[in-house]
């Protein structure tokens, strides 16, 4: 009758000789330090690292096939844009005088998808096509040869890929006109009036 | 009997047929110049021609879009044959070139479309432009004037109108009758 409560975990020799919560402890306590290095090991790369995305280059980049998909990057002081396999072509930042975002909305799966989506019967392919697009961001960007002549550039980039290319482009000192930061914040875009 | 059944299914795979290939000549359905003029007839001379940058005029339109007009008629009127040279907007060799034209497109009508809205509903998300197109002497004399369209009624992105209006302009010149660059004084008379 005369017993003691003992809980289950406690031996005669104290908390010493329970290996499996110190090794739960340190355990956790090493995965935090991991965690806290990682973090501070990847904040400067974040800021030393150039812009690199994978893009479509619709049309424009000079030396560049047109839908071709491959990578926009900075280097040093030049736009890069290389398609898988090929020589990179690029253009000087300095030349390029004007940088504008918009957004587009764009179906999916080319050709093939839009031959399957007619072939649907009773209208199933225009169900289909309500789900089948994608929202992408446009970068376009209006640059300069050798000659003065004016060339236009657009690419095509994921959803949220555009920002970051646009505040190094404009840290590089890329001019900005007042328009582009209105075009960001809406897909219509607007552009100023030229009047030659 | 046996007619009857056999005109039963001729029908629906005439239908189908007609489903089938009506898409693949949509993209076809750009409409092209509003006016026209006589065929013309390249002389032995040929002009050069210097693209400007499009005038988006009062009409908001995307940056993009100028951008894509701009390069895209670069690319087809070079690919006319009609004229020597075809320069970009502010290109410093021009000052050597005597016998230039200068090409100024001012946008007239935008509507923005969907491409998705074309494809569920096929009648409505089009994307349509509409500029004017005028081919100046370096003096500013206007010898060419032109309404053209370029459309995207079902298939293809909305940038695709701008590849449609390009051709559609570099189709409209080529078919226009530009005078003698010899004989550039009597330049009015083509208008």
């Amino acid at each position: 009758m005369n017993r003691r409560v003992v809980p289950a975990e406690h031996t005669p020799h104290g908390y010493i000789l329970m290996p499996h919560r110190i090794w739960a402890y340190l355990i956790l306590l090493i995965g935090c330090a991991v965690g806290a290095l990682a973090q501070n090991a990847g904040e400067p790369t974040n800021v030393t690292t150039p812009f690199s995305a994978h893009v479509t280059h619709l049309m424009g980049f000079e030396g560049a096939p047109n839908n071709a998909g491959g990578t926009l990057s900075i280097e040093g002081d030049a736009l890069q844009f290389q398609k898988s396999g090929k020589p990179a072509v690029e253009v000087s930042i300095a030349s390029v005088q004007h940088v504008f975002l918009g957004e587009q909305s764009k179906q999916v799966g080319g050709l093939p998808m839009t031959l399957s989506k007619t072939a649907t019967p009773f209208g199933g392919g225009r169900v289909v096509s309500l789900f089948a697009h994608k929202k992408y961001d446009t970068l376009t960007l209006e640059y300069v040869d050798a000659n003065g002549g004016v060339h236009g550039a657009i690419f095509q980039l994921n959803k949220g890929q555009e920002v970051p290319l646009r505040n190094e482009l404009v840290a590089k000192g890329v001019s900005v006109s007042p328009s582009e930061d209105a075009a960001t914040k809406q897909s219509t875009a607007e552009v100023p009036n030229e009047n030659k | 009997m046996k007619t009857s059944k056999r005109g039963s299914w001729i029908l629906p795979a005439m239908a189908f047929v007609t489903i089938i290939l009506a898409p693949s000549r949509l993209p076809a359905q750009t409409t092209t110049a509003k006016s026209s003029s006589g065929n013309g007839a390249s002389g032995a001379v040929q002009w050069s021609v210097q693209v400007d940058k499009v005038n988006s005029g009062d009409v908001d339109i995307e940056p993009a879009f100028q951008i894509a007009i701009y390069e895209n008629l670069v690319d087809e009127l070079g690919k006319t044959k009609r004229f020597q040279q075809v320069f970009r907007d502010s290109d410093r060799t021009t000052n050597a070139v005597p016998n230039l034209l200068i090409l100024k497109t001012t946008v007239q009508k935008y509507t923005a479309g969907s491409e998705t809205r074309r494809a569920v509903t096929t009648v409505s998300g089009a994307t349509k432009l509409t500029v004017r197109s005028q081919l100046c002497t370096r003096e500013g004399q206007v010898i060419l004037e032109r309404t053209v369209d370029g459309n995207v009624r079902f298939l293809g992105s909305n940038l695709r109108a701008t590849h449609n209006l390009a051709r559609n302009v570099a189709k409209t010149i080529k078919q226009s009758a530009l005078p003698d660059p010899s004989l550039s004084g009597a330049a009015q008379g083509a208008q």
